[in-house]
């Protein structure tokens, strides 16, 4: 008996492996299904401005480093920034601050990076980056790099203008670039959550040691103040998530109290509008704060 | 209603129950119970009733989690945050508690009989004093029994219970019975109000709500999250069944990275130790230079130590907790 549940267990657990493959690939082809027919319309539109084959083009671009080196893309990136903008101005709501959590295996820098300029274009000021064995972390650097190039690839030379200040966290070691419109871009790793509460705790321990301080006097905003460490960034109030695995690893235990968590399949060949697909679904969300 | 359903589950219920069990089971499942209210609303109820048919909800998940094998369950009934609510809706909430703690008390045989152990995890002080008694008084009651575990989050929320957890280590350190340095993950773990459960391997969300509102944050950081849309007076067998299946999805990754997470905290505590030894050489190491072996004695010295003193201080604190309740509860058979 026992031996027959185990098999009909395998048989079912392959049952929704299917189910999810499938709906997933329904998902990739409605999507192009449905991009086609829109390009198709803009084609239509544009083509008596001789323009034919724009929209074609303008998804060949995405991946293309030359962008800026022609005047004609210059202008379409703006067209695109612009866009974006208005994007991120429709929806009700937009979080200050995003977070990006990675439950992948392979980690894709470029897609990652993508991402952190679109979610800086729709006009987000903090966005967080987090993969749970911290390789983002490691190489930071990397990934800093990788968004700058993405910045202009995406947004064009004027939009390399409006520029990042990315944190490294304990080093305090301010990379700062260009400053307008001031995004800021964060890359975390594990250490940044359940161990920068054991040092808040041990910080505190050592003032009640050197009797500076009592026990009865810690509260909740006092370890919150020690946790956002002078810089006033508020906590994310959305963080997607990319990947099968449906936890949050480690991502910032603190500061995930109210954080609206969307899951979205890969980070791999993320497009544009499944980012604004999640941020629509986060600005229809309604907070009760207890009430 | 009672807190405990008798009852066998049907046969298809059945089946499907030894289908799952097939796979790896969680032995801790958390819930937050939400859509009480919303459930009244759609279905022109007083709000009251609504919380009244979330209780009964609840009692039914428990059988449902006693034939899936399932040991534990930690549910948030009221958050510190719930206090905003109306005077009302608040007053109401806790007279609810207050009858269903009671009752608890009259079915005390049969908490017995199933080993049910009881455990409110918050800041009890909050709270009106009679309903304070009353908690003690079926925590004392059912301290003993060791079968199935059902925590109950009242006047609970996360960032209270880690801020109270850094309290007790300060007040450890107050006392002398640690060192700051003493502070880790495992020992912060450890003073939290759960300090007596493993983590929840799975936690579920009805309503549709797809956040954590600060339930667990601490516990729930490694652990399987679903999120349902089904509203909690109208949670069903199935719907249990597939959040279980969930978990069984996720079961591989996620305990690879717990145990990603577990090495490297083993490793964090060995620096730390190091650290720790490194300074006392050099303070009493009269200026020579220690040779490999006298440090590696001097390592397992100050490890034996370390664990020794947490021990002591986890006893003082587990004895101030306990008699906490025990005060509180003699004070009600005074009463």
């Amino acid at each position: 008996m026992a031996l027959l549940y185990g098999l009909l267990w395998r048989f079912l657990l392959l049952l929704v492996h299917v189910n999810r493959a499938l709906v997933s690939w329904l998902r990739v082809r409605l999507r192009s299904w449905k991009g086609r027919l829109w390009e198709r319309a803009v084609a239509a539109l544009l083509l008596p401005l001789a323009l034919a084959g724009f929209p074609d083009q303008q998804k060949k671009l995405n991946r293309n480093p030359d962008a800026n080196a022609n005047p004609v893309t210059g202008k379409r990136t703006a067209n695109r920034r612009s866009r974006w903008l208005s994007d991120g101005r429709s929806l009700e709501k937009l979080p200050v601050h995003i977070g990006l959590l990675v439950a992948e295996e392979e980690l894709s820098y470029t897609d990652i990076a993508n991402l952190v300029v679109w979610c800086m274009a729709v006009g987000i000021s903090y966005v967080s980056v987090y993969d749970h064995h911290g390789i983002f972390r490691k190489n930071n650097s990397r990934m800093l790099e990788e968004i700058v190039r993405q910045q202009q690839d995406l947004l064009g030379v004027e939009g390399s203008k409006c520029n990042v200040e990315f944190l490294t966290n304990g080093t305090d070691e301010h990379q700062r670039h260009v400053v307008s419109c001031r995004p800021t871009v964060k890359v975390l790793s594990p250490e940044d959550g359940k161990q920068s509460i054991v040092q808040a705790a041990q910080q505190i321990c050592r003032s009640v040691e050197n009797k500076e301080r009592s026990s009865q006097d810690i509260s909740v905003s006092m370890l919150d103040i020690l946790l956002r460490e002078s810089k006033n960034i508020p906590d994310p109030e959305l963080v997607v998530k990319f990947g099968p695995v449906d936890s949050t690893l480690g991502f910032l235990p603190w500061h995930i109290r109210l954080t609206e968590f969307i899951s979205l399949p890969s980070h791999r060949n993320v497009s544009y509008e499944d980012l604004l697909g999640a941020l629509q679904q986060y600005g229809t969300c309604q907070q009760r704060l207890g009430q | 209603m009672s807190w405990i359903r008798e009852g066998e589950l049907n046969l298809l219920e059945k089946i499907s129950a030894n289908i799952l069990k097939a796979g790896p089971m969680p032995k801790h499942v958390a819930f937050i119970m939400d859509g009480n209210r919303r459930f009244a609303l759609k279905n022109n109820i007083e709000r009251q009733e609504g919380h009244m048919q979330g209780f009964n909800k609840l009692a039914e998940t428990l059988r449902w989690c006693k034939h899936l094998n399932i040991q534990e369950v930690t549910v948030y009934a009221f958050s510190i945050e719930n206090f905003k609510r109306t005077k009302d809706e608040v007053d109401g909430l806790m007279e609810l508690a207050k009858q269903k703690f009671e009752r608890l008390l009259d079915e005390r045989e049969n908490l017995e009989k199933h080993g049910v152990c009881i455990r409110v995890l918050g800041d009890l002080n909050m709270l009106p004093l009679d309903l304070q008694r009353i908690i003690a008084k079926a925590v004392v009651t059912t301290k003993a029994h060791n079968k199935c575990f059902l925590n109950v989050c009242f006047a609970y929320t996360s960032r209270y219970e880690i801020t109270n957890a850094v309290r007790e280590m300060a007040w450890g350190v107050e006392q002398g019975l640690i060192k700051a340095s003493d502070v880790s993950e495992a020992l912060l773990s450890q003073c939290l109000y759960s300090n007596n459960s493993p983590n929840p391997d799975l936690l579920i969300r009805t309503s549709g709500e797809v956040r954590l509102s600060d339930f667990l944050l601490w516990q729930t950081s490694h652990s399987c999250i679903v999120f349902q849309s089904v509203l909690w007076p109208e949670y069903s067998f199935w719907n249990l069944c597939e959040a279980i299946l969930q978990y069984q999805l996720n079961y591989k990754s996620i305990q690879k990275a717990r145990d990603l997470h577990r090495e490297h905290q083993a490793l964090l505590q060995l620096e730390a130790d190091r650290a720790c030894v490194a300074e006392y050489l050099q303070h009493h190491g009269n200026g020579k230079p220690a040779d490999a072996q006298r440090r590696q004695e001097a390592l397992l010295h100050y490890t034996t130590c370390r664990e020794e003193r947490i021990q002591d201080f986890l006893d003082a604190l587990k004895h101030k907790r306990d008699s906490f309740f025990d005060d509180l509860e003699s004070e009600a058979v005074v009463a």
